[in-house]
């Protein structure tokens, strides 16, 4: 890795455009890339769970008493876990809660924090001062009792209709939205500082100057240029939210079963380490390389989307 | 390329350190001391505050109540020289101030007993107890035993006559009424007894000889983490093998098992240790390095179904769920048969368990054909329907206990067979059992599970009186709202007709009863599970709510 | 200068005011109060029992009512009893404190002697292969679920060489060798998991500190490239290292939970959880807002040195962390 193109040559090429100088500084980090082409294989696998579980007959919610901690064989691939289910299908569904959870949270979260942000940042003055402080209170806000009075709040007195508020699926509902609703402090504090930084630039003093809306200046202008700073930290917040699920699991706050996550499915096979602990390794692999996978993506990303790392490499 | 040098001493400076560190410890371990590693710190160690495992499994080492119930599951003395008995005149019916019929019963208590500052144990240690009991402002979670002594009479330094204005069978045993001593507590307690709790002694000088009377005194209490007790030298009895007993308290039930192979602890206790699973996960590794005790008691896990639920009212649907859930698999599988298939709510251990109770094996068509008959029948999914309603049901626990999970999880597969969907929603333990249970708001089944004392009568269970409500404070335990006037009659009668024969057609009566209206579907007996080291001799697990440690004197080292 | 000071530290105030209340709420709105768990641990207890236990703790009254008595009491310095230890909370809170505070500092020292020079190294030779292996190392860290490093790490530590304790923090009067002896797998874990964005960190600020103009005259002007990395570029590039400390000074007092919790070191961390799930409301508060506390003094001290120190610094080049 260590001969590098010198970034002139982007120069000379005439049918270069921003986009495509992006993707070829995302393609020069491998990790980066390699990162990208497993986390789609990962998601696409998950996404095809019940294929496997078709194909090879075995089930990742039904137990079997009999089949309890079965060894790998052609049906049973990783094995059976403590009740009897097949643990690699198990592992893809577990992978698909917590990637959506990793997903829809942090997507919520930097929705949360953008506009948060670039009013703060835009509007200024007792706004702004409000907003922070309103950031700093929820830095600070303290996640544990927020849990379980949440948990103990009863969705379906809120509106929520009583399928959802009491599936099976509502701890991942109720966990995907507090961790979005106070998560998104990172993104806003970022938006913020670019947005105070681009207000004072040229381009967004001239359309202020012709008349333009706030609401516009902010939509047209300072949004597209915060872009990037908002793609990467939501990237690295996906792998952080996959850590933090787990430790809620750990907590006994997490996804409930029988909806399987791999933070509690880590969870649950520390109690049988001693006998089988491959039934640790696995979910806490998948976690370990997915989380990584996110900070890779993430750091290739910046790279690539930050304008000024091409002249690092002079 | 100074950088990398820099970079590089960085880097081995921790290794470094750790190496230094192992090169120059050598650790040497007292032999004379045990270290004992439970999951819990108690919150105080005043005998009648906080009822709570770790505190009744601690001071065990260090007090002794006047009366507990043995390995034997049999009432015994532990401080008093016989339990009074009908025949001779020791325990006697009389009228009760009020007029109720009432009795009273006498102990001795043991003439060799002191306390670990060599004062004796005396009358006036029980009066105290009784006062500080009575008094409202004391703070004591249970009074109900206080309530029910109209007057101590007193003969000569150790003997004593409860006046009780409530006739029971139960009368034996008083471990209910905690000694406290008199020449410490009393100057505190009559300082006012509102703020008692947080004067008194145990908790703001525990290591005071004073307090104790057993085997052992607290020497150190570092909360949250440790407790030290040393050899009571003021201790009457059998002398206890070990100088010094450490408790050791490690949350995390993993982290728990590793302490024990890592050395920094001797044994786990049963009482508050690991769970089924991760003992014999630890027992299918280490059962060569370990002694692993097994002992199934009265912890009865079961399913309390709400019956105000229309759907669960219906008997033939409590029958169907427990023919269709196949508990000797569960208990032969999953357990590897060391926690017995309940049939009903009393452990066959128990003196008072019968063996005329109906039992429900599974048996999937019997229930199918039941379903079939109370109008359920199999729509889309596979799933039962009636009226255009799906047989669903909630199924509940707490959030976080590995094994009910398991349980659950397997029930809710074998009821689908049957065309049942249990949906799944556990809560933290502090949401479930403060809020959802205890104030009546799950709407079909609840897993928890009971720990009692051997003959222990389940009026606060099974008794109608007992449901709680806003009017009554959410007092009593009959979560289930199960109301049926056979078993209060039942429930009344156990508690007065003490003749040997009503007892014995009573509780059979009761069991039956129990098994057959299904107020709760009995699942298993938890088994706790005890590590100890090979050469440790003599610990009888008990299996039920009093604690091996009331017998640390009979525990030996055998090399 | 000073007026900004002030005015974040009295906005801060109120913001912690409000923290206070909110607080107060949810752990007041937290179901079961500790009169209900008592009732369905303890069978025998009676409607009396319970009655006559919440009159004494005050439980029967409304939550402002409760609040506003509490606020009273402890602008006075009257924090109240714990129940989970039967003592006042402000006799608690300093040994908790200060085991967690002896536990992330050292750690802290350990994470910065290690991710300094490395953030820096890999900033002197961006994408190579040495870069590369220092990323891995720093992701990885970062990517291990916190409870299962600490399990995997008695495993193969602490079971095989019994000198390293698993867990415990020594006997109370034990000699530092004794606690040094217990603290090797916390801080092992604890900073095995936090040098990664350390690292990152220190990276990115050398390189935004390398692209700078006074650099890159330095270089012209033929300074060596160790002279350039140290004297120069290392020195700017501590300025947002400060920041980023002072971020984190919250979470020195708020302490480490699962490690706390694997170890069964008494911290801070373990003590707002243990006081939370045992609805032992007068130490979860206090403890709860120390750390609200200390977090919103630490953005305070991020944003001074942010101010201070080096207003070129945008938080771009620390936005991944």
């Amino acid at each position: 890795m260590n001969a590098l193109p010198p970034s002139s040559r982007d120069l000379v090429k005439p049918a270069d455009t921003p986009r495509r100088r992006v993707w070829r500084r995302f393609l020069r980090h491998r990790l980066a890339v390699a990162s990208g082409i497993l986390l789609a294989i990962m998601a696409s696998l998950c996404l095809a769970a019940p294929l496997f579980e078709t194909v090879l007959g075995v089930s990742a919610f039904k137990t079997d008493l009999f089949a309890r901690f079965a060894p790998t064989d052609s049906q049973f691939l990783l094995g059976a876990d403590e009740a009897g289910r097949d643990v690699m299908t198990r592992l893809l569904h577990g992978g698909r809660i917590s990637l959506a959870v990793g997903l829809a949270a942090s997507v919520i979260a930097a929705v949360i924090g953008t506009f948060i942000g670039l009013v703060a940042g835009y509007r200024g003055g007792w706004i702004d001062r409000v907003l922070m402080r309103l950031t700093d209170g929820v830095i600070a806000l303290p996640l544990l009792p927020l849990l379980i009075v949440l948990t103990a709040i009863d969705p379906a007195k809120l509106g929520l209709p009583e399928s959802i508020a009491y599936s099976e699926q509502a701890t991942l509902y109720r966990i995907t939205i507090i961790v979005a609703l106070v998560g998104w402090t990172t993104v806003a504090r970022l938006v913020r500082a670019e947005t105070l930084s681009l207000r004072s630039r040229d381009f967004v003093r001239a359309a202020v100057s012709q008349g333009a809306m706030p609401s516009h200046v902010m939509r047209r202008h300072i949004l597209p240029n915060c872009a990037s700073v908002i793609v990467v930290a939501t990237t690295l917040s996906i792998g952080n939210i996959i850590l933090l699920e787990s430790v809620l699991s750990f907590l006994g706050l997490g996804i409930q079963p029988p909806v399987p996550s791999w933070g509690n499915m880590l969870t649950n096979a520390q109690e049988l380490v001693w006998s089988e602990p491959w039934l640790a390794i696995w979910p806490g692999l998948a976690i370990f390389i997915t989380v990584m996978a996110f900070n890779f993506l993430g750091d290739g990303l910046q790279e690539a989307l930050d304008p000024r790392a091409d002249r690092s490499t002079n | 390329m100074r950088i990398v040098t820099v970079s590089r001493q960085a880097l081995l400076l921790p290794f470094l350190f750790l190496a230094a560190i192992l090169a120059l410890t050598s650790v040497t371990y007292a032999k004379e001391r045990l270290t004992i590693g439970i999951s819990q710190f108690p919150s105080t160690l005043h005998p009648a505050f906080d009822s709570m495992l770790a505190k009744s499994y601690t001071i065990a080492l260090a007090r002794r109540p006047i009366t507990a119930y043995g390995p034997d599951w049999k009432p015994r003395c532990m401080l008093c020289t016989g339990l009074p008995d009908l025949a001779n005149g020791t325990a006697a019916y009389e009228t009760a101030e009020n007029g109720d019929p009432g009795m009273a019963v006498t102990f001795e208590l043991d003439p060799k007993a002191v306390w670990g500052d060599g004062v004796p144990v005396t009358i006036k240690d029980v009066i105290l107890a009784w006062e500080i009991g009575k008094d409202p402002k004391s703070g004591i979670d249970s009074a109900e035993l206080y309530r029910r002594i109209d007057r101590i009479d007193t003969d000569g330094d150790k003997r004593f006559t409860l006046h009780l204005n409530k006739r029971t069978c139960d009368f034996k045993n008083i471990a209910g009424l905690t000694l406290l001593p008199d020449h410490l507590e009393r100057a505190i307690f009559q300082e006012g007894s509102e703020g008692y709790r947080r004067r008194t002694a145990y908790d703001t000088d525990p290591t005071n000889p004073g307090l104790w009377h057993g085997p052992y005194r607290v020497e150190r209490v570092t909360a949250p983490r440790e407790i030290l007790l040393v050899r009571n030298d003021a201790w009457w009895g059998t002398p206890p093998h070990f100088d010094e007993i450490l408790i050791k308290v490690v949350e995390n039930t993993a982290a728990l098992s590793a302490n024990i192979l890592s050395g920094d602890i001797d044994m786990i206790s049963g009482e508050l240790g690991l769970n089924i699973d991760q003992a014999l996960s630890f027992e299918k590794r280490y059962a060569d390095r370990f002694q692993i005790l097994f002992k199934p008691g009265l912890i009865y896990e079961h399913l309390d179904v709400m019956q105000d639920n229309p759907i669960l009212a219906d008997a033939r649907v409590r029958k169907a769920l427990i023919l269709g859930a196949d508990r000797e698999a569960i208990s032969a599988r999953l357990f590897e048969g060391r926690q017995p298939v309940a049939h009903s709510n009393v452990n066959p251990l128990d003196a008072v368990h019968s063996e005329e109770t109906p039992r429900h094996s599974f048996d999937p068509e019997t229930a199918a054909a039941l379903l079939e008959e109370a109008g359920w029948h199999v729509g889309a999914g596979g799933i039962r329907q009636k009226d255009g309603q799906p047989l669903a049901i909630d199924l509940m626990t707490t959030a976080g206990n590995k094994t009910r999970e398991l349980v659950q999880q397997v029930l809710q597969s074998q009821w689908r067979e049957i065309g049942i969907q249990a949906t799944i929603r556990n809560e933290p333990a502090q949401v479930f059992f403060g809020e959802t249970v205890s104030k009546r708001k799950f709407d079909g089944l609840a897993m928890f599970a009971w720990i009692s004392s051997p003959e222990s009568i389940p009026r606060t269970t099974l008794h109608s009186d007992m449901i709680p409500s806003e009017e009554n404070g959410w007092t009593g335990q009959n979560y289930t709202g199960y109301s049926s006037p056979k078993m209060d009659q039942v429930i009344d009668d156990l508690e007065v007709k003490c003749d040997p024969a009503d007892q014995e057609r009573l509780w059979t009566e009761m069991q039956s009863l129990y098994a057959t209206d299904l107020p709760a579907i009995p699942l298993y007996f938890r088994a706790n599970t005890h590590i100890l080291p090979k050469q440790l001799r003599g610990l009888t697990p008990t299996g039920h709510q009093y604690p091996s440690t009331l017998w640390v004197e009979d525990w030996r080292w055998e090399e | 200068m000073l007026r900004f000071v002030l005015g974040r530290i009295a906005e801060s105030l109120i913001v912690l005011l409000a923290m206070s209340f909110l607080v107060y709420a949810l752990i007041g709105l937290m179901p079961g109060d500790p009169i209900d768990l008592m009732l369905s641990a303890n069978p025998e207890m009676t409607s009396e029992d319970a009655a006559r236990l919440k009159a004494l703790y005050g439980l029967d009254r409304p939550i402002l009512e409760r609040y506003w008595n509490w606020l009273n009491a402890a602008l006075q310095g009257d924090f109240g009893y714990s129940r989970l230890y039967q003592k006042p909370v402000l006799d608690l809170i300093p040994e908790r404190l200060g085991a967690t505070t002896l536990l992330l500092g050292v750690s802290l020292a350990f994470t910065l002697a290690i991710a300094v020079p490395l953030g820096v190294y890999a900033a002197a030779r961006p994408h190579s292969t040495v870069d590369y292996g220092i990323n891995l190392f720093c992701f990885a860290g970062i990517s291990v679920p916190p409870f299962w490093l600490a399990l995997v790490a008695i495993i193969l530590v602490a079971i095989p060489f019994q000198a390293i304790p698993a867990g415990g923090m020594g006997e109370p009067d034990a000699g530092l060798w004794e606690r040094a002896r217990h603290m090797i797998l916390p801080v092992a874990t604890l900073t095995l998991a936090s040098v990664g964005s350390f690292t990152r960190f220190m990276r990115a600020a050398m390189l935004e500190e390398m692209r700078r103009d006074h650099i890159r005259t330095a270089r012209a002007k033929g300074a060596g490239p160790g002279r350039v990395l140290f004297v120069h570029a290392l020195r700017n590039a501590l300025t947002p290292m400060a920041t980023v400390l002072a971020l984190s000074i919250g979470s020195l007092f708020s302490g480490a939970l699962i490690t706390e919790t694997m170890f069964s070191w008494s911290g801070m961390g373990r003590t707002i959880y243990e006081a939370t799930m045992g609805n032992d409301y007068n130490l979860a508060l206090v403890g709860l807002l120390a750390a609200t506390a200390f977090t919103l003094a630490g953005n305070i001290l991020a944003d001074i040195a942010y101010a201070v120190l080096d207003p070129r610094v945008s938080y771009r080049s620390g936005g991944a962390d």
